[in-house]
């Protein structure tokens, strides 16, 4: 199905689908289901018939959208942890019990359909905390004598805000909106963009909106009465003293005409055979059991013991073994680490203490540990204050006075702990025979891993040719692999397979130095001055791979993956289908 | 921890809790509930904090996102100057507004936001006031005359190891629009000149007359068909 501007269709539809499902199915039992009906209608109308009270239906309306929004809610919030269980997500995608590309690709969709979960839990929880004020006017003013326990307020014409702020469903639930209010206005796109730290820290409440939400579902408001043999609804109580107190037998006398045959005796036996029957003793409710604590204990432990499993894994520093500086502000770090293994095209966490004791931020790997060498690194562009001073820490700024060579200088570097690896849809693109990969600028970072593994060994893999496409505004900027891809680009030749990588470069800014270096004669000539035409290369890949599925990756800005994915989903003449992975970085 | 931009989450808030509040009011009066005038109240103040909050300001440092359309809303919001300007002002204002709309049940959801909102916004402000009057030595501040480095001043999250505080590097307390950036016109003309008028300058007179004799002398030897130095003879079989 086709995804517009990452919006998946067929995630928003599965989820209208699921909510109405169990909205209806909650929402509108308790019409059906006697016991609250007659219960309700007992202790608001009296005796009166139920299709004329305005009152009842406004007291059930309240009630049932109230309830079918909680059912809604439980649904959501539940589901929503799911997608950020990132470590299960990686061994998901990595393992053989999802063979599918299918599937796969629906693992990319998993922050777009966290997204639509917080989304949806934001109306319903609107629809919900309406509702419930509105239950809250009427249980004070329809305040029951005859069934005390059913109420929720404490006596009649009881202020509806008192019934908010002092019982416990009530101040937990204006506690929950307001944490979701702060989490709201934090996650939105402007904010993300600008401030990461601030959606980040806000996002973290989640924890007391669950523990909030555990202790709201236990108020126990809800009741379901567990004496129903001996106290059906609609029966008749003689005890009582009122409008219903009428003598049996002259009410039966009013309602059968058939004469009692034996007298008064068997007024008794008769009573069992007809629909009316009497109370034999008064109702007992009981409190529902919290439906919500099952919906959301399960995800709630998973994700904990998620987050406790990566916390223990990046528990180990890892040992730096070598920083080098590139040139265009980016800098590489060698690293090593005990039992860490990795897929081209993921990506790890980097958190160091002496930078910031709370900020902890993705790379991407491009070099990945392999069999013969354990070595792993990342390339990070200096952009923003954490960078520069992660870079100010391990490249120190050569002083002018210091005598000393760099390299003498004893290396001091400070701890670095990494999580990780996390998946990401470039992996993807070893397993497609035809691979079109796209790199704006640093984006080339999750292709590097892929360049660096195909050096090590191309044969294991689906992998027959890749499209390398590289856009740069400096040409210095090429400098960061141009060793690489000549590398790659001989080992191939060598072993007689030219056609496997079609490395393409551009310029895109058209004054200044337009030559990569003397010696990289092979990326020269493969250099263009100016932005690629996309049309004219989606037709040539698509001319000489006919009929085949070309699988298409693009890391780079958002108008070039727009561009790219409208130009994946148009059709051409030679049969030949691209079908565009995305991936999503803020 | 670094430069945390408050204003911008605190004008993101306000404008949902405008929102927020016009929702109640509207629900307050087509519900026709007692104390009914609250609602109506609601409703207008949060038409005001809508249109107060929707142009975002500038970011001091990076490109800020526009709201769509929110120019129009610039210009007269630009025209109560400092009143809008100053985030103290605002703080104060919305902390006022949604007093009113508490009293009513529908509409209290609305108040709890907004002065949420409201404490962002001093929050922001504290935060800048502070560190300020460290650096420029305001009379009122007891750390100006201690350098900016003694404990005394430091920020509580220096506490947490190793990060330092970045509050400093938040200049400017106030909300700046954005302003759309004037196209420059490419000068077309600019690098193309006028072909000189005069002719070049001349070498001096010893220069001119040097090559002359000298290319008469070398016309000698060169002058003429092809010399060749050995002679070649034409040998006809």
């Amino acid at each position: 199905m086709e995804s517009v501007g990452g919006w998946h269709p067929g995630h928003a539809l599965l989820q209208l689908f699921l909510c109405q499902m169990l909205g209806l199915y909650t929402g509108w039992n308790p019409v059906s289901s006697t016991s609250l009906n007659n219960t309700v209608s007992s202790s608001v109308c009296g005796s009166c018939e139920l299709s004329c009270c305005q009152e009842f239906w406004r007291f059930l309306l309240g009630l049932c959208l109230s309830r079918a929004s909680a059912s809604v809610l439980n649904l959501n919030c539940s589901l929503i942890l799911l997608p950020m269980c990132r470590t299960l997500l990686a061994y998901l995608r990595g393992s053989q019990k999802v063979p599918s590309r299918r599937t796969r690709r629906l693992l990319d969709k998993s922050r777009t359909f966290h997204i639509t979960c917080g989304v949806t839990i934001c109306i319903f929880s609107g629809v919900h905390v309406a509702a419930h004020l509105v239950n809250a006017l009427n249980f004070s003013v329809n305040y029951s004598e005859d069934f005390v326990e059913l109420n929720a307020a404490r006596y009649r014409d009881e202020d509806p805000r008192k019934l908010l702020f002092t019982t416990v469903p009530g101040l937990t639930g204006v506690c929950m909106v307001v944490v979701l209010f702060l989490m709201i206005t934090a996650s939105t796109y402007a904010i993300r963009v600008s401030n990461y730290d601030i959606f980040w820290y806000t996002h973290n409440l989640f924890f007391v909106f669950y523990m909030l939400l555990m202790l709201h579902v236990s108020g126990g408001l809800l009741k379901y009465q567990t004496n129903l043999d001996t106290h059906s609804p609609g029966c008749i109580n003689l005890n009582r003293t009122s409008s219903q107190n009428i003598s049996l037998p002259e009410y039966f006398s009013e309602h059968f005409h058939e004469p009692f045959p034996e007298g008064f005796s068997k007024s008794e036996e008769f009573t069992q055979n007809t629909f009316v029957k009497i109370c034999v003793e008064e109702p007992r409710f009981q409190a529902n059991f919290p439906q919500t604590w099952l919906w959301i204990s399960g995800p709630l432990c998973l994700y904990c013991a998620e987050r406790l499993y990566r916390y223990i894994r990046s528990n180990k520093p890892v040992t730096i073994i070598s920083v080098i500086s590139h040139p265009s502000d980016v800098m590489e770090i060698r690293m090593v680490k005990e039992n860490f293994k990795a897929r081209p095209g993921q990506y790890i966490i980097l958190h160091c203490p002496s930078v910031s004791a709370l900020e902890n931020h993705p790379f991407t790997l491009t070099m990945c540990p392999t069999e013969t060498k354990a070595t792993f690194g990342v390339h990070l562009k200096i952009v923003g204050d954490w960078t520069e001073r992660f870079r100010d820490l391990l490249l120190p700024p050569p002083s002018q006075d210091s005598e000393i060579l760099p390299f003498i200088q004893s290396r001091n570097y400070p701890k670095l702990y990494i999580d990780g690896p996390f998946g990401s849809p470039f992996e993807e693109s070893l397993n497609y025979e035809v691979s079109l990969c796209v790199a704006g600028g640093i984006g080339v970072t999750p292709f590097a891993s892929i360049l660096n593994t195909l050096l090590d060994d191309w044969k294991p893999y689906k992998l027959r040719r890749l499209y390398f496409i590289w856009v740069c505004r400096d040409i210095q900027s090429f400098c960061w692999f141009a060793d690489l891809l000549c590398v790659l680009h001989n080992k191939f030749w060598q072993e007689n397979r030219p056609d496997y990588v079609n490395i393409q470069l551009y310029l895109s800014r058209t004054d200044g130095i337009q030559i990569i270096g003397e010696k990289y004669h092979i990326l020269n000539s493969r250099l263009f001055i100016g932005r690629p035409r996309w049309k004219l290369l989606f037709d040539e890949i698509a001319k000489c791979n006919r009929g085949k599925t070309v699988g298409v990756f693009c890391c780079g800005p958002n108008s070039l993956s727009k561009t790219l994915h409208k130009l994946s989903n148009q059709n051409n003449s030679y049969g030949t289908r691209f079908e565009y992975n995305k991936e999503s970085f803020s | 921890m670094g430069q945390i931009e408050w204003a911008m989450w605190a004008n993101e808030q306000a404008l949902a809790s405008g929102l927020i509040l016009i929702t109640g009011g509207i629900v307050a009066t087509a519900g026709h509930f007692t104390q009914w005038y609250f609602g109506a109240y609601s409703i207008v103040a949060g038409v005001f904090v809508c249109l107060l909050e929707y142009p975002r300001g500038k970011r001091k440092k990076g490109s800020t996102m526009e709201r769509c359309g929110q120019k129009y809303m610039t210009a007269v919001v630009k025209l109560f100057g400092p009143l809008t300007r100053n985030y103290y002002i605002r703080a104060v204002l919305h902390l006022l507004l949604s007093v009113p709309a508490g009293f009513l049940l529908a509409t209290i959801l609305g108040t709890a936001c907004l002065a949420i909102a409201s404490g962002i916004y001093l929050l922001e402000m504290n935060s800048t006031h502070s560190q300020e009057s460290v650096f420029l030595g305001s009379p009122l501040n007891p750390c100006s005359s201690v350098s900016p480095q003694t404990p005394a001043c430091r920020n509580a999250w220096e506490l947490l190891g190793g990060c330092r505080p970045r509050w400093a590097a938040v200049r400017g307390e106030q909300w700046t629009p954005i302003e759309p950036k004037p196209r420059e016109r490419p000068h077309v003309g600019g690098t193309i000149k006028q072909p000189p008028s005069n002719p070049p300058p001349r070498p001096p007179a010893e220069a001119r007359k040097k090559p002359s004799e000298e290319a008469e002398a070398a016309e000698g030897p060169s002058a003429g068909p092809q010399d060749n130095p050995i002679p070649v003879t034409d040998e006809i079989v």
